[in-house]
């Protein structure tokens, strides 16, 4: 069998439709959908199981109301119409499976099941099937009690590990559910059948051998422990009822919980976002007035460039004036020391007599000094002005602001791109906030512990009643043979009908534990093949099966692996699902979601490697947690053929985009 | 020559302006709309605008509160030939187109002072 193609409409997150190719080559055969966690990975497994089966799975596989499988935005928009197509092949033949549920017309807002109509359609090879004979069809393929080992989610690899503990009630449930799936119940139906009529046949061969001389007493003891007997299966059956309800109530209080804590740890995500929010407004407010305050100050800046090439200017003007100042001091200095050498006749400077001759030449070169002299004038106002203006402009040109001002804004946009994030992040959490109660959930956890405590006293009572119906069977048992030695008793026909059922009984007895063990076995046989090929571990040599199809570890001396590591138990589990879905059906496609959790890379490799090799088709929900893309599909990157991701629109909406390979 | 102009000791903007002022102050881009009137001045001058005589000029702000301590005046006299008008009258003529240019960059929301400065600085050296 192969799937083609899955269209879904206002399914669960998915608002609108959604369509998902299956991969039809059967080497690429693999099909990934990467989603982050309450993306709707487990909504597309539903919607598959929703297409061939009427019913989707929420935790501990309990059934979800089609009310709440409707995507809740279209619901609010007034659009209350759901619809699956799934098209598949199988024996030769192309299958198209449709099923609508929409809201009754007089309904208003439907709140159960029953305010929906379900119309379901199969066309085999364009031909309709009648509608009475779809789940016939169905089963043909994909029986439904089958369904979990090859639609299933990692929380089925949770339970399975459960199995290898003996003797837990869960490990007794999984166990029955095994059998339904594996036909053991119809043995199982048959011994109970035979029982009825032997205790009918037992009343009868009292009552008749009440007409019997001497048998008198006989026959009173049998019907006091027939009474015994039918008060203890009443009570039996009322206490297993009184569990199941018991244990249905406490599911769903620790499923309450559990959703609980997810939205306790939302509630704090939103006040850890809410106090964030504060901060980073503070430091908003904050740095607007630091740069409110630069800003005051800041107009220099803008004139700073300006300011100063008008500065270096007037020092340039001052410049001049002052080189002329300096000039006019040097030749007033040595005008005034060749006066003193023609007046006095010596050397002012190294005081030696100046000579004769020399005279006519300093006589000269002190008319040429003073006539340049005449020439320079200083203009000491001016030069004052310049000096005022340069000492104005410095009072103007400070430091600069404006660097501040850029890192400030700077700040400001990281803090503006944090403030949005902030505001997404508390949109999404606002819901979470509003609807949390402490008092809420206190209650129920007195609640689920009262009847978790109820349940022990349960199981007791249970186990006692067992115990005093087991008594009563023995006893009649006893009775029943020590009167078919009787001669008056052996005569009667109701005494011949308790020892053919009792016989029968005993055929089917024997029947059912034979079965099971060929079931175990061949289980066990197939589980142990997958082990080989997932395990890193080569000293592992096979598997062994328990009576509750629990699954222990054989190393090469063959004595039992008694410790074994998270990521075994997941191993042994996903080798008993294997087993078990090659035991119940023909080879198939295989959708898991989230099957990695606790997995090594070596073991997911394995996994990666091994599965589309038992499959028709194997499809992957996974999350980037437990596979990052580039690397961890690597092993089977030839055999993958598609590849589609979930991206969310908003909490209640999701769409589910094709990526290119 | 300059000690014969007499300067006023009230300068202001015209209504329009002055309401564009308040409006920048009401919006936080300054702490002040004496800081603003200032800013307008300088980016006037740095954009080196001779601005036009304006009409209907209001008195709004002392110019002691203005500029206390003559640093406008001296930058106003160092980059602008001011002639027989007074520097403050001056002033008033800046701060008009300056705070005008303002309230244009304030429309699209935030005022992008970083660039403002980067503008003058690499008009400068350009």
């Amino acid at each position: 069998m192969k799937l083609i193609s899955l269209t879904a409409t206002n399914f669960m997150p998915f608002k609108g439709t959604l369509k998902l190719d299956f991969p039809s080559d059967s080497v690429k055969n693999v099909l990934v959908i990467y989603g982050d966690n309450m993306r709707g990975k487990t909504s597309i497994l539903n919607a598959l199981r929703w297409a061939f089966y009427q019913a989707a799975k929420g935790r501990h596989l309990r059934d979800i109301p089609l009310q709440d499988m409707v995507n809740k935005e279209a619901a609010l928009e007034g659009d209350w119409t759901m619809e699956t197509c799934v098209k598949f092949e199988a024996d030769g033949h192309h299958y198209t499976l449709s099923r609508r549920a929409t809201k009754k017309p007089l309904v208003t807002k439907p709140s159960r099941p029953e305010d929906f109509e379900v119309i379901s359609g199969l066309l085999k090879d364009s031909l309709a099937i009648p509608a009475h004979l779809i789940e016939q069809e169905i089963n043909q393929f994909v029986p439904e009690q089958v369904s979990r080992f090859f639609l299933f989610d990692g929380e089925l690899l949770q339970e399975y590990e459960n199995l290898l503990i003996e003797g837990t009630a869960a490990a007794q449930e999984i166990k029955d559910a095994i059998e339904q799936v594996l036909g053991v119940p119809t043995l199982t139906r048959g011994r109970d059948q035979l029982d009825t009529l032997l205790k009918e046949a037992q009343k009868e061969q009292t009552r008749d051998l009440k007409h019997v001389q001497g048998l008198e007493a006989q026959a009173e003891k049998q019907a006091e422990w027939q009474r015994k007997q039918e008060a203890f299966d009443l009570d039996l059956s009322s206490l297993k009822d009184k569990l199941k309800t018991n244990k249905d109530d406490r599911t769903k209080l620790d499923d309450e919980l559990e959703k609980l804590a997810a939205v306790l740890r939302d509630k704090q995500k939103y006040e850890f976002y809410k106090g964030k929010e504060k901060e980073v407004e503070e430091s908003v407010k904050s740095k607007k007035a630091d740069r409110q305050k630069l800003l005051a100050e800041a107009w220099r800046d803008l004139l700073q460039p300006k300011l100063l090439e008008k500065r270096t200017q007037l020092q340039n003007l001052q410049d001049d004036i002052s080189g002329v100042m300096t000039r006019r001091t040097k030749l007033e200095g040595r005008i005034e020391d060749l006066k003193k050498m023609l007046e006095q006749r010596f050397c002012p400077t190294c005081k030696q007599p100046t000579p004769e001759g020399d005279r006519a030449k300093v006589g000269h070169d002190l008319g040429v000094l003073e006539e340049e002299l005449r020439q320079i004038s200083v203009d000491q106002h001016q030069f004052l002005h310049l000096s005022d203006q340069i000492r104005d402009l410095n009072k103007v040109i400070k430091p600069l602001i404006w660097p501040r001002i850029a890192s400030i804004d700077n700040d400001l946009t990281k803090l503006n791109i944090e403030q949005s994030h902030i505001a997404n992040e508390l949109e999404k959490l606002r819901e979470a906030a509003k609807t949390y109660e402490d008092a809420d959930v206190a209650h129920k956890k007195v609640r689920r512990d009262g009847l978790v405590k109820e349940e022990g006293t349960l199981g007791k009572e249970i186990d006692d009643t067992q115990k005093k119906l087991d008594e009563a069977k023995n006893q009649l048992a006893i009775i029943s043979k020590a009167i078919e030695g009787l001669p008056g008793a052996r005569a009667k026909k109701s005494t011949a009908l308790v020892t053919i059922y009792r016989d029968l009984g005993k055929v089917f007895a024997d029947s059912i534990e034979k079965l099971r063990e060929e079931l175990r076995l061949s289980v066990a046989a197939r589980a142990s093949e997958s082990f080989k090929t997932l395990t890193t571990q080569k000293a592992y040599s096979r598997l062994e099966i328990n009576t509750n199809y629990g699954l222990t570890i054989i190393d090469e001396h063959g004595n039992p692996v008694t410790i074994r590591s998270a990521g075994a138990e997941q191993i042994v589990a996903l080798s008993l699902i294997d087993g078990l879905a090659r035991t119940g059906r023909a080879a198939g496609p295989v959708v898991m979601d989230t099957p990695f959790g606790r997995l090594d890379l070596h073991h997911r490799d394995n996994i990666l490697r091994y599965l589309p090799t038992t499959t028709s088709q194997l499809v992957l929900l996974v999350h980037d947690g437990e596979i990052r893309r580039e690397t961890d599909l690597a092993p089977i990157a030839s055999r993958i053929g598609a590849e589609y991701e979930i991206k969310e629109v908003n909490p209640r909406h999701s769409i589910l985009e094709r990526v290119t390979v | 020559m300059s000690s014969t102009v007499t300067e006023p000791t009230m300068i202001g903007l015209t209504e329009k302006t002055h309401t564009g002022l308040k409006r920048l102050k009401d919006d936080e881009h300054f702490n002040q709309m004496a800081d603003g009137y200032r800013f307008g001045i300088a980016l006037a001058l740095a954009s080196g605008v001779i601005p036009d005589e304006i009409q209907g000029a209001g008195t709004i702000f002392s110019v002691a509160t203005i500029d206390p301590n003559r640093e406008i005046y001296t930058a106003i006299k160092s980059l602008i030939t001011t002639g027989d008008m007074p520097v403050y009258r001056w002033a008033e003529r800046l701060a008009e187109w300056g705070v005008t240019e303002l309230i244009r960059r304030a429309e699209a929301g935030e005022i992008d002072f970083a660039s403002i400065f980067k503008q003058v600085e690499e008009g400068i050296q350009g």
